[in-house]
């Protein structure tokens, strides 16, 4: 009950709301002054001593723009999708969003067909990872791709950078991977000290300097053995092996390549020249 | 090699290859039909320096020793010819497994040769940026040291794929004619200058 103004009556009368028809309705003369009204409030009750297992919400959630329809239609069965690749790596969720968006594209194309979709998914991580300016080796995008070798996702990755390419009519931009791109998290993985850290980072942007034939992965390898034996902390080959990803012999072979300039490369407020005389001749 | 040898004898046309360096032709390969049905396993038993494995591969592989190439050999009557170190070698060497066909009683002709592919390789003897490279060229480079230590240089003009490697060898592929291959080069080489890497 409450009062409202009624047209026939022309004064305030006592007005009684129909819930089940969304009416209300003057209690004098049965005038129907507003019909359909929309109830907004709550069509279920709650109570202290119920399981709150139960969310009986009817709405869905928010659209996704890299599905063809927005998302907004059922899906009787869902694949599973490369989630569990991100999970393994640490990525960000940028990372992870600039995947899928790639893999749409691709998939976009209906071209993809026919081909090693481990390696596909695998690829677009790739490049996604490289875009966002924090590559991870291809080594290590192995690990999570289900199977799929390095050459598969290689080739993968030309195909994916071709078709992008013929999409926007341009190249697609990543860059070259530099030694100091993974070198924070090589050493992390290690437990370095910051100060070798930062002593590591100085000493590959410098090793650019030289001509030294190796990836850039086994350079950064080879300089934190140095620099790790440059300290108190000293790490086995095995243990910077497992971290970096690059076999011992390789590291070991980078080392005698780098050891001609280490006077150099190796910054002067972290070890003086009679420290790096205790560096073993490789 | 002896090849090498020859050409750094010679005085170089500054001409044609204005660089001063020639590249070497490394391998032809070359295509050629022989216009009539082949019985694989007749040609396998009879011939010398043959292979059939039907299972692995659909050709006779054949080999000769002068010049030192090796011929694929189809059912259809066509034949490649790889592994030959010039153009005319590349014919002389299928004219010579065409007449092993003859001998053999098949009715082969020579018909239709044609030079499908030129490898050639030089060296500009300095170091090379390829990451510089790659960065200014990015429109033609694919540069992925993980993947592949040189950089894979498509150029459009002529179209020729070219290997660079930091240490100044360069392959040069996919020519069907010699000119294109030091064409392509000549065109490279102020390029690969330009990105030299000077020691410290």
């Amino acid at each position: 009950m409450s009062d409202a103004f009624c047209s026939d009556c022309k004064r305030q009368t006592e007005v009684v709301f129909d819930h089940s028809a969304g009416d209300t309705v003057c209690s004098e003369c049965g005038l129907v002054l507003e019909s359909h009204s929309i109830d907004e409030t709550s069509e279920w009750r709650t109570f202290a001593n119920e399981s709150g297992d139960n969310d009986p919400v009817r709405v869905g959630g928010p659209t996704n723009p890299l599905l063809t329809d927005g998302g907004l239609s059922t899906v009787i069965a869902k694949p599973s999708g490369g989630s569990s690749e991100f999970l393994s790596l640490g990525l960000v969720a940028t990372i992870k969003d600039r995947a899928n968006e790639i893999y749409k594209r691709v998939e976009d194309q209906k071209s993809s067909r026919g081909r090693n979709q481990d390696a596909l998914l695998a690829a677009c991580l790739y490049i996604a990872c490289r875009q966002e300016d924090k590559p991870r080796t291809v080594k290590e995008i192995c690990s999570v791709a289900n199977g799929a070798t390095k050459k598969e996702i290689g080739r993968a990755k030309e195909y994916i950078v071709k078709q992008l390419g013929l999409e926007q009519g341009q190249s697609v931009e990543m860059g070259t991977i530099h030694a100091g791109d993974f070198m924070r998290r090589f050493c992390s993985n290690l437990g370095m000290t910051n100060q070798a850290v930062k002593a590591a980072q100085e000493a590959v942007q410098k090793s650019e300097e030289f001509d030294i034939r190796r990836s850039p992965i086994s350079i950064a390898a080879a300089v934190i053995y140095i620099i790790t034996q440059l300290s108190d902390d000293k790490k086995p080959l095995k243990d910077i092996s497992v971290a970096t990803g690059v076999a011992e012999g390789t590291i070991r072979n980078s080392y005698k390549d780098l050891y001609p300039h280490v006077s150099k490369i190796i910054p002067s407020w972290y070890a003086k020249e009679d420290d790096l005389k205790n560096l073993c001749s490789p | 090699m002896a090849d090498q040898g020859l050409e750094g004898s010679q005085p170089v046309d500054l001409q044609k290859h204005p660089s001063g360096i020639v590249p070497t032709l490394q391998n032809i390969v070359s295509t050629v039909n022989l216009d009539c049905k082949l019985d694989l396993k007749t040609i396998a038993l009879q011939a010398r320096n043959a292979e059939y494995n039907p299972k692995r591969f659909a050709a006779v592989i054949m080999r000769i020793r002068d010049p030192k190439t090796t011929a694929l050999i189809f059912a259809s009557g066509k034949m490649v010819c790889t592994g030959a170190k010039s153009e005319q070698q590349s014919k002389l060497a299928a004219r010579k497994y065409a007449r092993i066909i003859q001998k053999l009683g098949f009715p082969a002709k020579f018909k239709d040769f044609k030079i499908q592919n030129i490898v050639g390789s030089c060296d500009v003897k300095f170091p090379i940026r390829l990451e510089g490279l790659a960065y200014s060229h990015g429109a033609f480079s694919s540069y992925e040291p993980e993947l592949f230590p040189g950089l894979i240089y498509r150029m459009k003009q002529p179209k020729i794929v070219l290997l660079i490697f930091v240490s100044g060898k360069i392959v040069l592929t996919g020519a069907k004619v010699r000119d294109e291959t030091y064409t392509a080069f000549e065109n490279i080489y102020p390029v690969l200058t330009e990105f030299r890497k000077n020691q410290q």
